[in-house]
Parts: structure tokens; sequence; C-alpha cells
């Protein structure tokens, strides 16, 4: 390279040639590097070495069980009391499904489902012509899927959303922009922006916890054991044996994200 | 913390619209790039000679709206003080992430064209510009190197060939990767599209002509100056074609969905003929594309038999049709999908900020800096023509070379 | 090339651009970045380091022994304390200190930092009948008729706990 530039004359094309060749350098190893991205060394976790060593690999799933669910909201109270969640928005919520004779379904989530839920149908802000007593109703708690083919992930641009090695998708809030694509992108609707952090935010199945050997706030405070967390590639855990004994649906599963939170239970009009 | 009413059932955390203003702002202003752009490749690559007048303010005009490209998005992030992680840790499957390194490219590509056609100039002013200060401006803006013979002409004619011919396939980029941007998203109905990258691109077309045809026409009015027939001609022609293949697209993709009527087809179609019937079939499809439809096919149709006022007139009055044409688009595109609920059940209505970070004081003077930038450059340099029709107050007592601007192109 | 120095300026102005870019990407993308995976590796023990604010009924039993058998051995002892009482963390804290000065003002008005509980409100969290739950469930339509239907006298001020201890359910 030297020797060109010293040249008293350099012709166009030898120019040309050079830029060319350093562009196709740039280009090729660029490109490498681009992809080999995808083959990088598998994910760390938190636990020790020792602790590894015993789980083998955890992998994390989650199971609702929405026949159990008698909607008193103590998840909601208890994910937001554990988590810091900012009024408005909800890392975990239940939903309450009311059906109707003449088919009409009427669903609902008041501030998440953080105080119960109200009774009266009035109360209710339910049209006039629906003051008929209801056929049939049930709760849906949800929180984030963790799904296996993340949308979040895949949509963040700086690499805030990531997966560790046991499932679970996080968020690292110090290096989050808060430019909100993976709230657009999340079909659940898990996700929100934190107007305190200012970066995302969204259910981590208590990260804090199931590191240290607790359960997830939500599913050690649920009275009815609607909810069930634990280690899936453990087929003596209780979340095993319930993944083989029921049948469990997931949800939005035409749009591919492999969600691990399953749940029993669902209907058709759950969305 | 905002309160939105809604309607129906939205999920908790959608009770908050996260993408406003300044996510419809940003892919506006990209989209005036783009087509004004466009209009000056047209000139310089495909030799449309006609748009010679408009091509070095074109060049400008793309030039200062993609200067402020990224005030709106600085504007909406939660963390704009780490808006460069994505540059430097850029996730290679986010189409955002590319944002970072097609905007750089594109403004350097931008600045070394403008560099280029403007270079002769720039040594011209250096030896002969009034104030010293003013002649040292020049001679940095020249890199130092006096060289306008006629070699270095012929060798910078070549490159800035080179680089519009690469403009083009840049535009596209910087354009259709926002589309993208959307049209990915399969988590939302109302956006998911492979059409949508197209969509993008031919809008920005036609808001980036429209808003040249506007200025050129505005400019030249107030400065009591000729209006060149085949060049405005050729403005309202392009802005035409483009779009009428524009509003095709969009009227299949929603024609698609309709028939199609997938599981989300209930809840877009009460989006759009409640929440968004104005917006969407008012401003953007009647007013904004029927109308210049029409307005604009009759000056292509009557060509020559129209007369030179009446032709301006429907130019100027269709081009800010587009223009709003093109702002409905983007508002519908991008608050459409989030006045509905992941739930398909609900739907959020949208107060519209006016103060505040986010709100449209701030997107007015956003969108206000470009033309204020463009005001200022054209005290430094002649936007519409050669040199010779740069104010003789800012110069020494020299009479600068007399270049027809045919000649002028063409570097002979 | 005699003719192309310009050109050879502008590429050496986009070159020192480029390498000032990586220069400070060189130095403020942290260290631990893109080491398992495209993101920050410190983050994940940062996360899993968060102190639970949930201690578990165990905790509240090691101060409150006779609430907190009563409650193991009578009819309520589904529900965890810090269903009702909210989280323990804070309390346990402001409970070992001597004064509240160096907290928040909201635990100064709060001085034993728990769920200022109404006696009512929190029961009606399960306890109210709605039409969805399941009938198993030992639920109430409306407190004025339990109440009166029970002998007692009801008013706006009526609340459950004036009946039921809340631990045991057990009736007064």
């Amino acid at each position: 390279m030297t020797d060109l530039w010293n040249k008293p004359e350099i012709t166009r094309r030898e120019f040309f040639d050079k830029c060319s060749e350093v562009g196709a350098q740039t280009f090729v190893f660029g490109g490498l590097f681009l992809t080999t991205a995808k083959l990088r060394l598998p994910q760390e976790t938190a636990l020790s070495a020792s602790q590894e060593k015993k789980a083998e690999q955890a992998i994390y799933g989650f199971v609702v069980d929405t026949t159990k669910c008698i909607g008193c909201g103590s998840c909601v109270r208890a994910c937001k009391a554990e988590n810091n969640v900012p009024d408005g928005f909800n890392r975990t919520w239940v939903e309450q499904y009311t059906f109707f004779p003449n088919g009409e379904v009427i669903v609902n989530s008041p501030l998440g489902g953080e105080n119960g839920f109200p009774d009266n149908l009035p109360e209710r802000n339910m049209p006039k012509e629906l003051e008929q007593l209801p056929v049939r109703g049930f709760f849906v708690p949800k929180l984030c899927n963790h799904c296996i083919d993340t949308p979040c992930i895949q949509v963040c641009p700086v690499g805030a959303s990531f997966v560790t090695k046991e499932g679970v998708v996080l968020i690292d809030n110090e290096h989050c922009v808060g430019c909100g694509y993976c709230v657009q992108a999340c079909p659940f609707g898990s996700r929100f922006l934190n107007p305190d952090t200012k970066c995302a935010d969204k259910c981590t199945w208590c990260y804090h916890r199931i590191t240290k050997g607790l359960m997830p706030a939500c599913v050690q405070y649920c009275p009815a054991k609607a909810r069930i967390f634990g280690n899936v590639s453990d087929p003596l855990s209780e979340i095993s044996q319930i993944l083989a004994t029921n049948r469990v649906q997931v949800l939005k599963s035409y749009l591919g994200t492999r969600p691990r939170t399953r749940y029993i239970g669902l209907d058709s009009e759950v969305i | 913390m905002n309160h939105f009413v809604t309607e129906g059932y939205v999920l908790p955390n959608q009770m908050h619209i996260y993408w406003t203003t300044m996510i419809v702002l940003y892919p506006y202003i990209t989209g005036i790039v783009a087509g004004a752009f466009i209009i000056s490749s047209l000139h310089h690559v495909f030799d449309r000679h006609e748009l010679e007048p408009v091509s070095r303010f074109a060049m400008i005009m793309a030039f200062a709206f993609l200067l402020f490209a990224t005030l709106p998005l600085m504007a909406h992030l939660g963390h704009p003080e780490r808006a460069f992680n994505m540059m430097f840790t850029p996730n290679p499957t986010s189409a955002m992430a590319g944002f970072g390194f097609i905007y750089t490219a594109y403004l350097v590509l931008l600045a070394v064209e403008i560099w280029l056609l403007y270079r002769a100039d720039f040594v011209f002013l250096a030896e002969n510009a009034k104030w010293p200060v003013m002649r040292r401006l020049y001679w940095l803006l020249a890199l130092g190197v006096m060289d306008v013979s006629p070699e270095a002409k012929a060798l910078d004619r070549k490159v800035m060939i080179f680089l519009a011919s690469i403009g083009i396939p840049a535009a596209c980029g910087l354009h259709g990767y926002v589309g993208f941007i959307f049209g990915a998203i399969k988590a939302n109905p109302w956006w998911a599209s492979p059409l949508m990258p197209v969509i993008f691109l031919l809008s920005a077309i036609v808001s980036g002509v429209a808003m040249v045809l506007v200025c050129y026409l505005t400019v030249q009015w107030v400065k009591k100056r000729e209006i060149n027939g085949p060049c405005a001609y050729a403005l309202i022609e392009s802005a035409w074609y483009f779009l009428i293949i524009d509003v095709t697209l969009e009227l299949l993709e929603l024609l698609n969905r309709a028939y199609m009527a997938n599981d989300d087809w209930q809840i877009l179609k009460a989006l759009i003929t409640t929440k968004l019937f104005t917006s969407f079939f008012i401003i953007q499809i009647l007013l904004g594309s029927m109308i210049p439809f029409f307005l604009f096919g009759s000056v292509v149709v009557l060509k020559d038999r129209m007369a030179a006022g009446t032709r301006n007139a429907i130019g100027l009055v269709g081009g800010v049709l587009l223009l709003m044409q093109v702002a409905a688009m983007r508002w519908n595109v991008v608050m459409g999908g989030q006045m509905f609920s992941k739930s398909f059940r609900g739907f959020l209505n949208f107060d519209v900020e006016i103060w505040g970070r986010e709100g449209l004081v701030v997107a007015g003077l956003v969108f206000s800096l470009p033309f204020i930038t463009m005001l200022v450059i054209s005290q430094i340099l002649p936007l519409w023509g050669g040199i010779d029709t740069f104010p003789k107050k800012f110069m020494k007592d020299v009479e600068p070379p007399r270049r027809t601007l045919k000649g002028y192109s063409k570097f002979g | 090339m005699e003719h192309a120095r310009h050109f050879v300026r502008l590429l050496a102005l986009i070159a020192i651009a480029v390498i000032g870019f990586l220069g400070v990407r060189a130095k403020v993308v942290p260290k631990d970045f893109g080491l398992t995976g495209h993101f920050r590796q410190s983050a994940i023990p940062e996360i899993a380091a968060r102190e639970p604010r949930h201690l578990g009924s165990a905790a509240c039993g090691d101060c409150h022994d006779k609430e907190y058998t009563a409650w193991k051995a009578g009819k309520h002892s589904v529900p965890q304390c810090e269903n009702c009482h909210g989280p323990g963390l804070m309390h346990v804290k402001v409970m070992s200190e001597d004064s509240t000065d160096k907290y928040p003002d909201r635990i100064k008005k709060n001085p034993k930092a728990l769920r200022v509980l109404s006696g009512i409100q929190e029961c009606k969290w399960c306890h109210l009948k709605t039409f969805e739950r399941p009938s198993t469930l030992k639920s109430i339509a409306n407190v004025e008729q339990h109440i009166v239907s029970k002998g007692g006298k009801f008013t706006p001020l009526s609340k459950c706990i004036d009946c039921h201890n809340p631990h045991t359910t057990v009736v007064k």
C-alpha cells in the first residue's frame, strides 16, 4: 500500500483497485463477524459452578391452571410489591371472562386485577342488554411467556433483551435505550416501558428469587395453586408431572413464538 | 400518568401508546430525503434535463432534512444518552439496529455528492468571496485543494455518477428498512405485511417529489422568478406516477386483508371504519390521493394544452395535498397500529400531545429546522442555479464564470 | 494521482472518523458484552442479586410466633402472611432500626412499613362472591346481608375482623 502512494503517478485503475481491495476485505471480515454472531457460545447462568453441575442445566417452565384461578389478584399485588412495578403497568395480570346467553363475551381486567374483581354486574360497566345472568365465566392469569423463539429479543436493536441458559428472558436496564421496539413486538402485551427507569420492563419469572431457590412471588402467593413454576428438564419435578398428565395450550401458538408458559383450561375466546 | 380512554378490553400494558408523534415524524422526514434524492438522481444519472433547475436544490433539501432525522428519535428514546448503543452493539437480527449505519452511510454519501456538485463553486468562492472569514470557510469546504482542471472535474463527475447510482439503492434502504421495522412485526396485524417496505418507500418518494415541487413553486413565486415549465411538468408527472403505484399498493394491501378476513380482520375493520375513518378515508384517500390523482392527471393528460398558471397552481395545491397524504399515511400506520389492543377486543383513543417532549410543538420545531438550514445554506451557496446566480453582494467585484445551466451539469 | 488529491483528503477524513468511532466504541462498550451472547454478561448476576422483598411466612414466625402458630394450625393457612400484610423486607429492616430517620417519607408516615390493612378489603379480594369464582370457595355476596343474617349490627364501618379472627377465621 505504501509504495503505491509514493508513486508520482497513480492511475485511476490502481486507485480504484486498491479501494475495492480494501472494501472487499472489509466486507468479507465484516460479514464473517456478523454471521459468527449466531454461533456464539451458549449463555451462562447465574448459578455457581457446583449448583450448575447439580442442576444439570435446568430449563424453567411455567404452567397457569386457569381452572383453579379465583381472581383474588394476590399474584398481581405480590408481583407489584416484589418488583416495584409502577402504577398503570403490570408484569402479570388477571383477565375475567364472562359469557352470556346470547353468545356475547365480556372480558375485563380492572387495574390488571390488582384489587380483585367487583361482583355487581352494573359495577362492571356492562351494556344494559347484558344485565342478564351470565352462563359461565373464569379467570385467566397472564404473564410473560418467556418464549423460545422470542420476537422481543429478535428486534431489540442494542442487545438489551436476552435469554439465559435456563430459558428466562431478561432485560438489561443498563444497556436498554428505551426505544420500545420490543414492546411493539411482543404479541401478548407482556412488555411495557417503565416510566421510572425509562427502560423496557416485563416479568422476569422473579429471576432474583428463583436463583436463590425461591418460587416467583406470584407462584408463592397464589392461594389457589393456579400457578406452577419449576424445572422442566427434571422429570420428577411438580411441573413435569403436571405437563405429563394434562392437556396444555399456549397463547397465540399460530405466531410460532413457542412460549415456555403453558396454560391449562384455555377457552377459544382467550386470545 | 396519561390516561387514555379505552373501549372494550385493552390489555393492561397497552393502556399507553408508546410510539407517538415523533415516530410518525421520523419516517416522514427520511421519506422526504429519499424522494428529493430520487429527483436529483433522475437528473444526474438518468439525464432528465428538465429537472435541472431543481436538481441542486433537491440535493441540498435531502441533506438538510437528513441532518435532523435523528432528532425525533432522540426525543423519543427513554435513554437518548445511550443512543449510540445502536451503533456500538447492534443486534444483527434487528432492523432498527440498521438505522445508525444506514443513516451515517447515507449522510456521508449525500455530503460527498453535494461536495462534488459544488466543489468548483467552493474553489471560485475561496478566491472571490467578499469576507475573509467566508473565504476561509470555502477553502475548508474545498478541503484545501484548488484543483479545478478538466481532469479533476471529469473525475468528480465520474464519482458523482457512481455515488448517485448507489445512492438510489441506498435511498431505498434508508426508507425501506423503516417499512421493514413495521412490516416484520407479526404481533401487530395492522403492520405485518411484506408490502410495508415497498409502500413506505413509494410514499416516501411521493412526499419528496411533492416537497421539491412545493418548495420550487413557492420560492420562485416569492422571489418573482420564472417557473421553468418543463421542470414543473416533470415534477408533477413524476409525482403522479409514483402516487399511482403507491396508492395502488396501499389499497391492494387493504383489499387483501379484507378479502382474506383473518382472525384480525374484525378488529381492523372496526378500526378503519370508526377510529381511523377521518384520517384514512377522508384525509389519506379522498383528499390526499383521489384529488391529487385527478388534478395531476389532468396536467399530464392535457400537457401543453394547459396554461402555465393553471399548471403551477395545480402543482402547488396538489403538492400540499400529497404532503398531507403521506403524513396521514404515516399517522394511520403508526398510531392506527396502536389504537387497537392485541386482545383484539378493544380500542384506545389518542389525544395528541401539544407540549411535552413528544408533542406537536416539538414536532413543529424539528420540522422547521431543515427549512432554516436551507435558508442558511442559501446564503453560502447558490441553491437554484450556477455560481452566476449567487447574489453579487457576497462576492468581490469579479465576474463569475458564466455558464449556462445545461453546460454546468455536463461539467463541460 | 495528481488530480485526485481532494479525494485522498476526503478519504482521509472519513478514515479518521471511522477510527475515532471505533476508538470510542472500544472505550464505551462494556468488556463483558457479547461473551456468551449478544448482551452484557454481567447483567445476569446483577439481576439475580436483587433482594427478594417477600420473605416467606416462616420468617414472620421468627418474631411473631403466637400469630404464626395460630395461623399455621388454623383454617386460614392457605394464604400466606404476606398475601394480606404485604412484603416483609422493609418491615424487618425498619423494625430492627431504632429510628426511621434514614428512610424516605413514605416509611416515616408508615413506620411499620407494612400494608395498611382495612380489615375488610383484603378479605373481599378472595371472599367476595363473583360469578366466575368456584362455588367451593366460601364467599359472601353482600356484607350487610351476611352480618344481619348472623344476628349482628351492620354499619358502614363494619369490618370482617369485627367478628372473624383474620389468622384463624374463628368467630369471636
